[in-house]
């Protein structure tokens, strides 16, 4: 029986990126308070002791380099795990995530893979002002040569960060900080994998599939709770957006012929209507109803006074839902 | 502490009583077995007593109410014991079961000090003399401590005292009484072979195959998963009659879509049923079996509802029918020249139908749910067909005002959809009472099955000459042998033979008609 | 934490690590539930830090100087020299231990520690301020709430605790010499038992107490025994006088007292000791985010799962009804920890004991004579006095007694009062007699160790059913 510790998901970050700097010399951490501070959101407490400022390294405030700089360690050869303190600042630094980072395999024609891991807390819900509540997801799922993962729970997030660590291709692995200390899970202690590309049903059921991923799976499993009187709901987390699971999409979309996808991304060009695309795409004849998009709105995140009205909530989710079941 | 006092049972399945008098008012104290009302049943006056010794706390009816076996007509205090707030009902037996604990415990230690004291440790000052685990097993249990006398030193109550009260007080708790009358669900029965009927495309009346017209559409709006259910179920969307109308055009929903594909397939399934039940050529057998599903099956329940629900009669009788095939004699070639086929059905039709304007009953309904017989006012006239496919009974609606050539028409009209299984649900409801013409085959006299939720069916005999006494003698007569089934419940025998006279001074003196 | 609030979430949430906070979740620990623990100063709060322990602990030290000091009837010469400081050190040294089992046995059960002081911000939040460091604060969202934040002395208008001139409870424990005198304001339990301290260490110590007799809730013979040893000791009873104010003199200090009839007394002394009561901390909190209103004797009432009238939010230990005692807090935690676990656990003791550690010791559980009656029993009462105690008289005390309290038509035990050495210990076997419903027989047919204190327990009971063997049955 393997030994086990309850971990909050933040503490399952710095777990999991602790037993992947142990396990390989080459895997190295670089961000803006992450060594002698131990991380603004202490995902990389005790790292800096325990591994020496060569491995675990305090940078300068420039996102730009410090991404450019993990594209440089990754082409050499290491396996460089650099933070971006908040998802939001990434923006300085996406020329080297999109003309770079997810080019180098092409560019170098498979000569040079980065294997890379570009962490960073993403989402909102934690009161903070402009640029500390941006989910962009989208932006990246995009960009070809890009894989990215978004964690749930504490369990996976142990799993995907070890499991993208160990990739030979770049992830972007956006943090969902909202929820980074809002429950603990039994994590092992010893390092283990959660696979890439697959998503995970939360919850099963037959009248109408939910995908979602991040701080909002567990609103969306609660709304499913309150309505499961009325509507029998599945749930299902993506974890990986890029690439998404299809086929355990539309395996669950086949059974139920209703669809609602939840995510605090934007409306616009947010993933649901991928996800709806490749619906109708491959189950168009098992189509009942529109696929329901829950999320947030088109404006730029707000203020935290109405933070809460952005994000979709239990009760946001179960209207959504009753949409979907009423065509 | 208070104890409820229900309306026993008084034996003889009755149901309620009603209070002709409280023979005590709120405040008196009584006896056991003291009357405290009087209680009229179905059958006599009955005086109830009490269980109890103690003072009457409340009556919870006034004289006059009619109430149920088994509600609570008095609440008693019962003498001795305080007004204790124990647990959620101060129900009395588990009292009195403790008190026969305590009491046999005091009988075992033949000492008086200690049956004192058993009370002692449940009531005299509230407090309650029980270890921690014998409390906390209280609390699991769901056992008020106050209510647990103990069996301990000094009427200490101990884990099994717990236990024991936790198993009487489930004990104890009287359900109602199950002598109140059940309205067997003849109505449910009913509604529900309604709609299943309706749901499998089955007509209510009659129980027979009904596979739904085809619609014939050119374009059909449909959900895609609506598509491919039709695709599987080898249904052509655009034969599907609409659900209803979306935007443009008609939509059909995949219920609709399942509920067509059934209707055909139980044909299709009768088809093959009949077929295979006239196969008997498999060699080597003793047994075929036949599956007995879809019409036949559908028939086969409503028949068994109907015999066995309504306590059938079947009155006979012979009506000598001279004068009517003289009649059809002379009015045929007209009627061949009209363009229609004349038989003797629509004459018998328009004779049943006087017949029932004045016999009401027969063309009625028994709601038992309301205990009401619904007597109608309108006379659809179902003839019963056979096909195919089975039974089959379309309706004649408002036979009254139609006319024997429009009856004639409209009855051959509807045979012939019911043989080539084109005829609708609608076409074959809403019938007030039946005729089954078995004679069309052969046989003088039957006892048919009412055609459920009717009171009455009319089967006819072969229409043909016997012999009949007259004056003395025995001469040869055309005659046609009735046989009505009524339903007991509603009509009694001698309506039935009054409603068969009147049918047949019709078909006897078929110039009466014109009078109709 | 940089920018932006991530709230923790967590299942229970306890405020104030005291005997009822530590209990409650450690007991919250074991069946399961997520537990986080809030305490604003020193894990184990005043019982184990400034409180009960440390008292004890001086208690004892003082009881060796003093026993040592006086033996010479039994053959003992000593030379006894007081050294506060190490006194001080020593006692730190229990309390230290303490402190940190407590905070081992917490983490042992899966408790979350949290330091700083919280304070309500919604019905599922609480804010909790970091001290010291910049630490800023964090958010704790939670399921439950257990209040345990415990109390404070109450401050005697005009003698505003300095730590110097006029001490609480707290800075007495923790003195660096020995004082010349005291005077000790308030002769309940706390008060009776620092005066001990005090006068065995060879302080003068006079007690100013507003009504007429010591620990007001105990019963005129109990009270006597002590009051008469405290005098042999030396200590000076001033009964019916308020104390109404100080001021310095010459170096020392002259408080200022008044009795009913308006006159005035004074008392030069070095240091004043305040001791009149302890009052709910409830003023940090912000209850009012939850709608939550103390009684009017400030305490939180509950229900008997110590649940409050807010669904979820729980009140053990002092800020609650009920006698303010340690045992009585960790009982209600471990209670209330069992009913947010979901079991039908339920405050049903039938009795709290209690005890107070001057020379000799009372300890008392359940009814007194008048109590019982009034209750509706006929009371059957038994006595044993010490000085018939073979054991007791070992022990160099001839002073006190133990009463049993009974019903006389069962023989159920409903109360016993013991006065002399060791009756803090002894009173335990009566407190579970009356949770067992154990009767008179019961005890008095237990074999009791000979020779020991505990046979005064069972030659009471014998009494009551008036057949004791030590002592005339009248």
């Amino acid at each position: 029986m393997t030994e086990t510790q309850n971990l909050t998901l933040v503490q399952a970050v710095r777990d999991g990126l602790r037993d992947a700097m142990a396990a390989d010399d080459d895997v190295v951490a670089l961000g803006e308070d992450i060594g002698k501070n131990g991380g603004v959101f202490r995902a990389t407490q005790g790292l800096h002791e325990e591994f020496g400022e060569e491995r675990v390294i305090d940078t300068p405030l420039a996102e730009s380099g410090i991404i450019g700089t993990a594209v440089g360690m990754a082409a050499y050869g290491l396996k460089p795990v650099p933070e971006i303190q908040f998802s939001g600042f990434m923006y300085p630094g996406f020329d080297q995530i999109v003309s770079h980072m997810s080019r180098m395999r092409t560019r170098s024609r498979g000569r040079y893979t980065l294997p890379m891991v570009l962490r960073a807390p993403y989402g909102g819900g934690i009161r903070a002002p402009e640029h500390h509540s941006e989910s962009k997801e989208a932006f990246y799922a995009h960009e070809a040569g890009l894989k990215v993962v978004i964690p749930s729970t504490p369990y996976d997030t142990k799993g995907l960060l070890i499991s993208a660590i160990r990739e030979p291709d770049p992830v972007v692995f956006l943090e969902p900080k909202k929820i980074y200390r809002a429950f603990r899970e039994e994590v092992p202690d010893e390092p283990y994998e959660v696979p890439l590309g697959e998503a995970s049903v939360r919850r099963e059921g037959s009248d109408v599939s939910v995908f979602t991923w991040g701080a909002m799976t567990r609103p969306t499993l609660e709304a499913a709770e309150n309505v499961a009187d009325e509507i029998d709901v599945e749930v299902v987390d993506l974890r990986t957006l890029s690439p998404m699971d299809e086929d355990t999409i539309v395996e669950s979309f086949k059974k139920t012929g209703r669809a609602a996808v939840v995510h605090e991304a934007p409306f616009t060009g947010g993933l649901a209507g991928e996800i709806a695309a490749t619906l109708q795409e491959r189950a168009l004849l098992h189509q009942e109803a529109p696929v329901e998009r829950i999320t947030g709105f088109d404006t730029p995140f707000p203020l935290y006074a109405l933070e809460d009205y952005y994000l979709p909530g239990p009760a946001r989710i179960a209207e959504g839902l009753r949409n979907v079941m009423e065509f | 502490m208070p104890a409820e006092f229900k309306l026993p049972d008084v034996g003889e399945g009755v149901a309620e009583g009603e209070i002709v008098a409280w023979l005590v008012s709120e405040g008196n104290s009584v006896e056991e077995d003291q009357p405290v009302a009087e209680v009229e049943t179905d059958k006599a006056v009955v005086e109830v007593p009490s269980p109890y010794n103690g003072t009457v706390k409340q009556l919870h009816y006034e004289e006059g109410d009619v109430v149920p076996v088994g509600s609570v007509i008095v609440t008693f205090n019962v003498e001795g014991k305080d007004d204790l707030d124990a647990g959620p009902e101060p129900d009395e037996t588990p009292a009195t079961d403790a008190e026969a604990e305590a009491a046999s415990a005091a009988d075992e230690d033949a000492d008086t000090e200690t049956a004192e004291a058993a009370s002692a440790a449940t009531s005299d000052s509230g407090r309650t003399f029980a270890p921690p685990s014998a409390r906390r097993l209280a609390r699991e249990l769901g056992v008020d401590l106050a209510s647990v006398s103990g069996s301990g030193p000094s009427g200490r109550i101990t884990e099994g005292d717990v236990r024991a009260a936790a198993e009487d007080g489930g004990e104890s708790d009287s359900d109602a009484p199950k002598s109140a009358v059940s309205k067997v669900t003849d109505e449910g029965g009913a509604d529900e072979t309604e709609s299943a009927a309706s749901e499998s495309g089955d007509a209510a009346a009659g129980g027979s195959v009904e596979p739904a017209e085809a619609a014939g559409r050119e374009k059909t709006l449909a959900a895609p998963a609506t598509r491919r259910v039709a695709e599987e179920l080898g249904v052509d969307l655009d034969d599907v009659p609409a659900s209803e109308e979306r935007e443009d055009g008609a939509f059909v929903s995949e219920a609709a879509v399942r509920e067509y594909a059934e209707s055909q397939q139980a044909a299709q399934e009768a088809d093959a049923a009949a077929v295979q039940a006239g196969d008997t050529s498999k060699s080597g057998e003793r047994e075929e079996r036949v599956p007995y599903r879809g019409v036949r099956r559908t028939i086969g329940k409503q028949m068994a509802e109907s015999k066995y629900t309504a306590p059938h009669v079947t009155h006979h009788d012979t009506a000598v029918v001279d004068a009517l095939a003289d009649v059809r004699e002379e009015l045929k070639p007209v009627a061949e020249e009209r363009g229609f086929r004349l038989t003797y059905m629509p004459f018998i039709v328009k004779a049943v139908v006087a017949g029932l304007k004045q016999h009401p009953y027969l063309n009625s309904q028994l709601d038992e749910e309301n205990e009401e017989i619904v007597l109608k006012n309108y006379y659809n006239i179902g003839i019963a067909v056979a096909t195919d496919a089975g039974l089959m009974v379309p309706v004649i609606k408002n036979a009254d005002q139609k006319s024997i050539p429009e009856i004639a028409e409209e009855m051959r009209g509807l045979i012939e959809k019911a043989r080539d299984r084109s005829i609708s649900r609608e076409e074959m409801q809403g019938g007030t009472f039946t005729l089954t013409n078995f004679g069309a085959i052969g046989g003088e006299y039957a006892t048919p099955i009412i055609n459920y939720p009717e009171t009455a069916i009319l089967g006819l005999g072969a229409l043909d000459e016997r012999p009949v006494a007259e004056d003395g003698e025995v001469v040869a007569k055309e005659t046609l042998p009735l046989s009505l089934s009524i339903d007991h419940r509603v009509i009694d025998g001698a309506v039935a033979a009054e409603f068969a006279n009147t049918v047949q001074d019709y078909l006897e003196n078929p110039s009466m008609l014109l009078l109709e | 934490m940089v920018v932006g609030d991530v709230s923790t979430g967590t299942e229970l949430a306890i405020i104030g690590a005291g005997p009822g906070g530590y209990v409650a979740a450690i007991r919250a620990g074991q069946l399961g539930l997520d537990v986080t623990l809030i305490e604003k100063d020193a894990w184990g709060g005043t019982c184990l830090n400034y409180g009960c322990i440390p008292s004890k602990a001086l208690i004892t030290a003082t009881d060796v100087g003093y026993e040592a000091d006086t033996a010479e009837e039994m053959g003992i010469h000593a030379d006894v020299k007081v050294d506060v400081d190490q006194m001080t050190t020593w006692k730190d040294g229990v309390v230290d231990q303490l402190t940190s089992g407590v905070e081992k046995l917490c983490k042992a059960n899966g408790v979350n520690l949290v330091e700083g002081v919280a304070e309500f911000e919604s019905e599922n939040k609480l804010r909790v301020a970091h001290g010291g460091d910049g630490q800023g604060s964090e958010t704790i969202e939670f399921e439950d709430a257990i209040i345990a934040t415990g109390s404070r002395p109450i401050e005697v208008p005009g003698f505003e605790y300095d730590g110097e001139h006029v001490l609480s409870s707290r800075d007495v424990l923790d003195l660096d010499h020995v004082p010349e005198s005291m005077v000790v304001v308030g002769g309940g339990y706390i008060g009776m038992e620092i005066s001990t301290v005090l006068a065995k260490m060879g302080c003068n110590v006079t007690v100013v107490e507003m009504l007429d007799d010591i620990l007001a809730g105990y019963e005129e013979d109990v009270t006597s025994v002590v009051r008469q040893n405290a005098e042999e000791l030396g200590i000076d009873f001033r009964f019916g006088e308020a104390a109404s104010g100080w001021e310095k003199r010459d170096g020392d200090i002259v408080v200022t007292t008044e009795n009913e009839a308006g006159e005035e007394f004074q008392y030069a002394t070095e240091k004043a000791f305040v001791a009149v009561g302890r009052q709910p901390v409830l003023d940090t909190l912000n209850l009012d985010a939850i709608g939550l209103e103390p009684n009017e004797d400030g305490h939180l009432e509950t229900d008997n799962q110590a649940q409050t009238d807010v669904e979820g939010v729980y009140a053990i230990g002092d800020v609650a009804t009920g006698p303010m005692l340690a045992h009585k807090a960790s009982k209600e935690g471990q209670v209330a920890a069992e009913a947010i676990a979901g079991e039908p656990a339920a405050l049903d003791y039938q009795a709290v004991p209690a005890a107070v550690f001057t020379d000799p010791e009372i300890g008392t559980v359940g009814m007194t004579e008048a109590e019982a009656e009034e209750a509706g029993f006929t009371p059957a009462v038994g006595n044993f006095p010490m000085r018939a105690s073979g054991r007791s008289l070992t022990t160099g005390n001839d002073d006190g007694f133990v009463r049993i309290v009974a019903d006389e038509d069962s023989g159920f035990i409903l109360g016993a009062q013991i006065v002399g050495p060791e009756a803090s210990e002894l009173v335990a076997e009566l407190g579970l007699a009356i949770e067992m419903g154990a009767t008179l027989e019961d005890v008095a047919a237990t074999i009791h160790t000979h020779p020991t204190l505990s046979e005064a327990v069972m030659e009471a009971a014998e009494h009551a059913l008036g057949h004791a063997i030590h002592t005339l049955n009248r």
